[in-house]
């Protein structure tokens, strides 16, 4: 009797922590609408729209809070999107209630090519600063609003404030000294488009054609599809290609060793992000780092070695 | 698909304003089915003339004709000092009706279509709903060459932390200073009731003593816009003679207003030969600097001075230089240096 007692005390017990246990796994990396509705009431989550102020308060996903992108990557010392100064980020993240345990789901517009990366590069800022659990709405809110027609809200979220306690994870980031010292050790990967990788072409703000000696391509671009394929983009939006497709893209250029490790680059470590973000959270490889600086800073120092 | 000219039909069967038809205030011809018949005597902007909206509302219009958004007289007021009686003449004929003016902005810039700014327009704001407030659309285009992008940190640098914390135009300025209260003023400065930091920051309510201190020891030497402005600012330095040029830059010096405050000065693109093509010499050019007082849109919480004293004591960092200074700008520039004396220690 009293045997039963015991399994009928494990069995409540097992289904009370069922949903924790749950919760602890986290979201997908590359999440869904579909399963951020399913997890909308869960209290840990906090569901970050990227976009400027006006749009957020035009409507936005119910229950987001707004924190436009240019707060996670200001301008600095010449540089664009750079990394906030540490007391700044505790700053913003305390402001908008975000603890290293929260399970933070970044969106903003999929419109263009810059609002797609400014997504997983506030996604990298918030794994440096030592969140956990980040992950990324595929469609943003394009597809939520848009494609779905899924209730959006006016109603201004006031995120209650708390102090940030999280770790930095400053592994994260590599800065150039460290890049220049790992020339044909690690893998370097350009992020940018061909055309700029083989140095026909550069943006006006780096100084010269070329890419980091050594590096090889794998373009951001290709990680989106249009979606619904074929349809007018009025009509919805980029989603991230599936992982099997983004599996055998990075792997066709970074081979299969998650343990390998992996410098990203691009021309001012946004677009990079995105390449970041998949290597390291959706597809596993341990040991990946941005180059925030990225071809902006390379490029301004003579002696920084460029190829071809 | 550029869609920033289709009325939306629906509001046609909703929208008060359109009870009595399109041509209550853009004329023309209802009747007609040809394009060009209806189109006889069409007026695009109705309300550049205010007796358009004064029909229903008489008392916002009668404000708002006197206000320095609708007359511009900021504009005129802020540089005759400059002029001979003569000259002055000839501006007021030649440049600031002509050009000056035709800045001003219609009820409809603000409420129905984005302002067009150097030939370009942002079109309908909502499919022509006439709507109370969107600051992204109405005051980010008139003022989106310095303010705006500032304000939100796209101009380089971090958000305005107001901008940061969600907050837009209208959380700091009131609508009467866009309607105006009913009085001409010349200029903004004379409009009494304008936004200020301590409105909302009342010293001495600072969470940490380094704070306190800096704040009471600053009071009334320092702007604080002086020490909190975060990031360099648009500085046009050569326009209006058919030239311009812009640069990023942070000035510290006298306020030309106050010389006893310190600020944060932006290069006003007044240059001897601005008005050179009307035949206006400017005469008493010398009478104003060329660099002004800025309530720089850029506020952030911690800058590199309020981290370090050294920043200004020591380094001097942003402060207006004679080396700085433009080449064969005005005279009143040099009253505008301000050395910071090292702190005893």
């Amino acid at each position: 009797m009293k045997q039963f007692n015991l399994w009928k005390v494990l069995l409540v017990l097992f289904f009370i922590l069922l949903p924790t246990t749950l919760m602890a796994q986290g979201l997908s990396p590359i999440l869904s609408t579909d399963d951020l509705v399913k997890n909308l009431k869960d209290p840990n989550l906090v569901i970050v729209d990227i976009r400027k102020v006006e749009d957020y308060k035009a409507g936005h996903i119910p229950g987001a809070i707004g924190v436009f992108y240019n707060n996670w990557a200001p301008g600095k010392g010449g540089l664009q999107n750079e990394i906030p100064a540490d007391d700044d980020m505790m700053d913003l993240l305390s402001a908008n209630g975000i603890q290293p345990d929260s399970m933070v789901v970044v969106h903003g517009s999929t419109g263009t090519g810059p609002d797609r990366v400014n997504v997983t590069r506030v996604a990298w800022m918030l794994k440096y600063a030592g969140v956990q659990k980040v992950s990324v709405l595929s469609g943003g809110i394009e597809k939520w609003a848009v494609r779905e027609k899924r209730e959006l809200s006016t109603d201004v979220v006031r995120p209650k404030a708390k102090t940030y306690k999280g770790k930095f994870n400053k592994d994260v980031l590599a800065k150039k000294d460290y890049v220049k010292s790992q020339i044909g050790k690690v893998i370097i990967v350009d992020t940018r488009e061909p055309a700029f990788f083989s140095g026909q072409q550069k943006l006006p703000f780096v100084a010269k054609v070329g890419r980091i000696k050594g590096a090889v391509n794998l373009p951001t671009a290709q990680v989106f599809d249009k979606y619904p394929p074929g349809e007018h983009m009025e009509q919805c939006c980029w989603t991230y290609k599936d992982a099997a497709a983004l599996k055998n893209m990075a792997t066709g250029v970074v081979g299969n060793d998650p343990s390998k490790e992996i410098i990203v680059y691009c021309d001012s470590g946004r677009v990079a992000s995105a390449w970041w973000f998949i290597l390291s959270e959706a597809l596993g490889y341990k040991n990946v780092k941005l180059y925030d600086g990225s071809m902006e800073e390379w490029t301004k120092d003579e002696t920084d070695p460029i190829e071809p | 698909m550029y869609l920033g000219y289709v009325v939306d039909k629906d509001l046609l069967k909703t929208d008060p304003h359109f009870k009595m038809g399109c041509v209550l205030c853009h004329k023309g011809n209802a009747k007609e089915i040809k394009k060009e018949e209806a189109h006889k005597g069409v007026v695009k902007r109705p309300s550049d003339n205010l007796r358009s909206c004064m029909v229903c509302h008489k008392k916002i219009t009668d404000n708002y004709a006197k206000s320095l958004h609708y007359t511009t007289a900021g504009q005129r007021n802020g540089v005759m000092a400059r002029f001979s009686k003569e000259e002055l003449k000839t501006f007021d004929e030649k440049v600031f009706e002509k050009s000056c003016r035709s800045c001003h902005a219609s009820c409809g810039d603000c409420h129905v279509k984005g302002a067009p700014v150097g030939g370009i327009s942002i079109g309908l704001i909502k499919k022509h709903k006439f709507v109370k407030k969107d600051e992204g659309k109405t005051c980010a285009f008139c003022h989106g060459g310095r303010v705006y992008p500032e304000y939100t940190g796209e101009y380089g640098g971090s958000p305005d932390v107001h901008y940061q914390k969600g907050m837009l135009c209208m959380d700091c300025h009131k609508k009467m200073e866009f309607h105006g209260d009913g009085t001409a003023y010349a200029s903004k400065q004379d409009v009494k009731d304008r936004p200020a930091c301590k409105n909302c920051h009342k010293p001495g309510q600072e969470a940490k003593l380094t704070a306190q201190i800096a704040h009471r020891e600053h009071d009334g030497k320092v702007t604080c816009y002086g020490c909190h402005s975060g990031s360099a600012y648009r500085n046009c330095n050569d326009c209006h003679g058919g030239h311009s040029a812009a640069s990023p830059g942070m000035m510290l010096g006298r306020s030309p207003r106050d010389k006893k405050t310190l600020t944060t000065l932006r290069l006003i693109p007044t240059v001897r030969d601005t008005f050179a093509p009307a035949g206006i010499k400017m005469e008493h050019f010398d009478a104003l600097p060329n660099y002004w007082d800025t309530p720089a849109h850029n506020i952030r919480k911690r800058t590199d001075r309020t981290r370090n004293c050294d920043a200004c004591h020591v380094d001097r960092k942003n402060f207006l230089t004679k080396e700085m200074l433009i080449k064969n700008g005005s005279k009143a520039n040099d009253d505008l240096i301000f050395v910071p004396k090292p702190i005893n220690r």
